[in-house]
């Protein structure tokens, strides 16, 4: 047969998915095929966007009532290859291509999440969530409360965040404090391979709507080994990167990369040793451990790239306010976006918070007694 | 890009056959270059190259079906693949790979304890009452609050300002006293200490003995007599350790406070060697010149108060020591010796012994052997 006169050129990952599609099982049988290549330990060299792959493919093979749903996610394996290959191993049924309506992807999942299933929307971009907001915030998140726990909707909905990336408009805002002020929505946000694989298995893990923001700057920024074992991160709590008796950093997603180089090059150049917290959860906060960190330091920048006003950023440094006050030398300060809208493409470098306005903030702080 | 895999050729048209390779493995090809030939059901298409670079590899022969979606070819060195249909641009970053380590919430568990009353005790007050401490001259870390959770209060500063105006300022101990005042509190606070006082008759010393050579002597007589007293004891675990070689602690008084710098191996060396580390111990405490691995280490302690005044005391031992003899000023006392009464010299001796550690028999029988040592000529 010609075609399978191709096939035997081929290199062998190629070939199997070759076999599969002309063999015609690709989309009924692949989920078991998968789970038996998959459930094993394995050790992935990945960035972000390929740990979020590695996840979905994760939670797809182990829990059979996850479904994927979203724009460009099947076929074309999502904008930016986040779902990328899904749709060829675990089939059309289990990795929906949908119209390019975010209400309807919202709505749809939340249906399937109060009827059983665990489905992952993805939204293409962030900023392109409001249609979704009614579904998310007037039925996802009080949905539990609303049924008196009769119906609860564990859903997760994926969307890239952030600037940096010279996109045009619409395609750069960090609005993550929007949604956190919504109770009953959790709102996750990673900043490196291993976690984004860890707390997003949780995310669909989880019984009650997430919001799952995904730093698009640092998709590809930086290759770590995560290992595929199926465990989760615990949601609702603060990872902390670096210790440091002089100052605690906050902050999160893209911006941790900025915070880490600004703590390493503090105290290789005037010996300040940074602590650098990664709240990854902004909604529930877990100010327990900010709290147990600036105790010790006394000392306390928040860095965020959004907006300025009204942001996690705020709602930290009040929280400190309320109770760490007696432990600080210093007013708390932020290093963070400004309240204009996000710039278009090359204008972008003059609103993102970069890793000389850390440290010029950080030196100030220090100076206070 | 890595492969070059069957693009979409419109119509609807999901399959193609290919019908001629216009290069093979091992060609470079510019971008744009036709690299092959496919017929769909509508027309022959001729396919370019979407990159330059060396082709690895070529995927299917002239006659073979292929699908939409599916590589063609190969290039070599491409490095990273198709990275999705994005607006804007994602940056990648080096291809080293990140050894990242991090912590699960706080790294410090016990940090969230606040104010355990530790030495560390942070200054509890606003920043209100941090200006008005500035402004009154009071310093904080002296004042105990009487707020919620120690919070310094307003009444707290004031009144230590009214303190400090009528009695003068306290101090605040550093170095030595420092030390001192938290080994006491210690030693105080872990070892069960029982003294047993007596009076030893050294009527039978030559003139111009030296009592503290005598004391160090007598002690490592009676270690040798007693060796469970020249020993450390761990009290969490309630295990003794005897030690076979005894290194005397002494207790020096200095302006600064207690120094307690070690003699070694007192009951091996000779006289001559002991006065001459004694003597040179002393010179050192007195130029604070001593190292500090000169006051760690000892089995057992001396503190010679009678060179100063007093009869008896209730010395402090420091664990991991049980044993600490104290020994008062020298007097002359009447005593009775057979029918008569003559004037002797009478040396006052205080033995405090950790009872968790040692008996009370031990303990008498070592104060009895130094006694037995001390009155010998």
């Amino acid at each position: 047969m010609a075609t399978k006169n191709a096939a035997e050129k081929m290199p062998k990952e190629v070939t199997e998915q070759v076999s599969e599609r002309v063999s015609g099982k690709a989309s009924g049988k692949a989920p078991e095929k998968s789970s038996r290549k998959t459930s094993e330990k394995t050790t992935h060299t990945v960035t972000l966007v390929e740990a979020v792959n590695l996840a979905l493919r994760r939670a797809l093979t182990d829990h059979p009532e996850v479904v994927i749903l979203g724009e460009d996610v099947g076929t074309n394996g999502g904008v930016f290859r986040a779902t990328e290959g899904l749709k060829r191993d675990f089939g059309f049924k289990r990795v929906l291509d949908t119209p390019l309506a975010e209400s309807l992807i919202a709505g749809m999942a939340v249906g399937m999440a109060t009827q059983g299933m665990r489905p992952v929307a993805e939204i293409q971009f962030m900023g392109f969530i409001f249609a979704a907001v009614e579904h998310m915030v007037c039925h996802a998140a009080r949905m539990r409360n609303r049924t008196r726990g009769r119906l609860h909707c564990p859903l997760v909905i994926r969307a890239p965040f952030g600037g940096g990336i010279h996109a045009p408009e619409h395609h750069s805002e960090s609005t993550e404090a929007l949604f956190a002020h919504i109770p009953g929505l959790r709102v996750v946000i990673p900043s490196s391979p291993t976690r984004a694989y860890g707390l997003l298995l949780s995310a669909i893990q989880d019984p009650d709507p997430v919001l799952f923001l995904e730093p698009k700057r640092i998709y590809r920024m930086v290759r770590q080994e995560v290992e595929d074992d199926g465990q989760g991160l615990p949601l609702d709590v603060c990872f902390t990167l670096r210790q440091g008796e002089h100052i605690t950093l906050v902050s999160w997603g893209a911006m941790i990369h900025e915070t880490m180089l600004a703590a390493k090059q503090l105290a290789a150049e005037d010996g300040i040793e940074a602590e650098v917290i990664d709240v990854a959860s902004i909604s529930p906060l877990d100010m327990d451990t900010i709290i147990r960190s600036v105790e010790k330091t006394g000392r306390c920048v928040i860095i965020q790239e959004a907006a300025r006003s009204g942001g996690i950023g705020s709602e930290i440094s009040a929280r400190l306010g309320e109770d760490a006050l007696m432990y600080l030398q210093a007013p708390v300060q932020r290093v963070t976006g400004y309240d204009t809208p996000m710039p278009y493409s090359k204008n972008e470098g003059l609103y993102m918070p970069c890793v000389e306005d850390i440290i010029g903030t950080v030196k100030k702080v220090m100076e206070d007694v | 890009m890595r492969y070059f895999k069957l693009p979409d050729l419109g119509e609807g048209l999901q399959e193609a056959e290919i019908v001629e390779w216009h290069i093979k493995p091992g060609d470079t090809v510019k971008e744009d270059q036709i690299i092959l030939s496919v017929e769909t059901a509508k027309a022959i298409v001729d396919l370019p190259s979407p990159q330059s670079g060396k082709v690895l590899e070529l995927f299917g022969a002239p006659g073979d079906q292929v699908h939409v979606g599916e590589p063609l070819l190969e290039y070599a060195d491409a490095g990273e693949d198709d990275k999705g249909t994005v607006v804007g641009e994602v940056k990648s970053g080096s291809k080293e790979v990140e050894v990242e380590q991090f912590i699960i919430g706080s790294p410090d568990a016990s940090a969230g304890k606040k104010l355990d009353g530790g030495d560390d005790r942070r200054v509890m007050a606003t920043p209100l009452i941090k200006a008005l401490a500035r402004r009154l001259d009071v310093d904080l870390a002296q004042v105990a609050g009487s707020g919620r959770q120690g919070l310094i209060t307003a009444e707290d500063v004031e009144r230590a300002a009214k303190v400090s105006h009528d009695f003068g300022d306290a101090f605040t101990l550093k170095g030595v006293r420092r030390v001192m005042a938290k080994n006491m509190a210690l030693a105080h606070s872990q070892v069960v200490s029982v003294t047993i006082h007596d009076d030893v008759d050294i009527h039978a010393w030559e003139k111009g003995e030296d009592p503290t050579m005598r004391l160090v002597r007598a002690i490592a007589f009676a270690c040798k007599a007693e060796p469970n007293l020249n020993a450390w004891f761990d009290g969490k675990n309630l295990s003794l350790r005897p030690i076979a070689r005894v290194d005397l602690g002494i207790a020096v008084d200095t302006p600064d406070g207690l120094f307690v710098p070690v003699l070694r191996d007192i009951a091996e060396r000779t006289p001559a060697d002991l006065r001459k580390g004694l003597d040179n111990l002393r010179e050192a405490v007195k130029t604070r010149k001593i190292p500090p691995q000169e006051m760690t280490g000892a089995t057992i302690t001396l503190s010679n108060f009678g060179t100063i005044a007093g009869r008896y005391s209730n010395p402090v031992i420091m664990p991991p020591m049980v044993t600490i003899l104290g020994a008062g000023k020298i007097r002359s006392e009447a005593v009775a010796v057979g029918d008569k009464v003559e004037v002797h010299r009478m040396l006052p001796l205080s033995l405090s012994f950790d009872h968790r550690a040692c008996s009370g028999g031990e303990a008498a029988r070592f104060l009895g052997a130094v006694m037995t040592d001390m009155s010998k000529k």
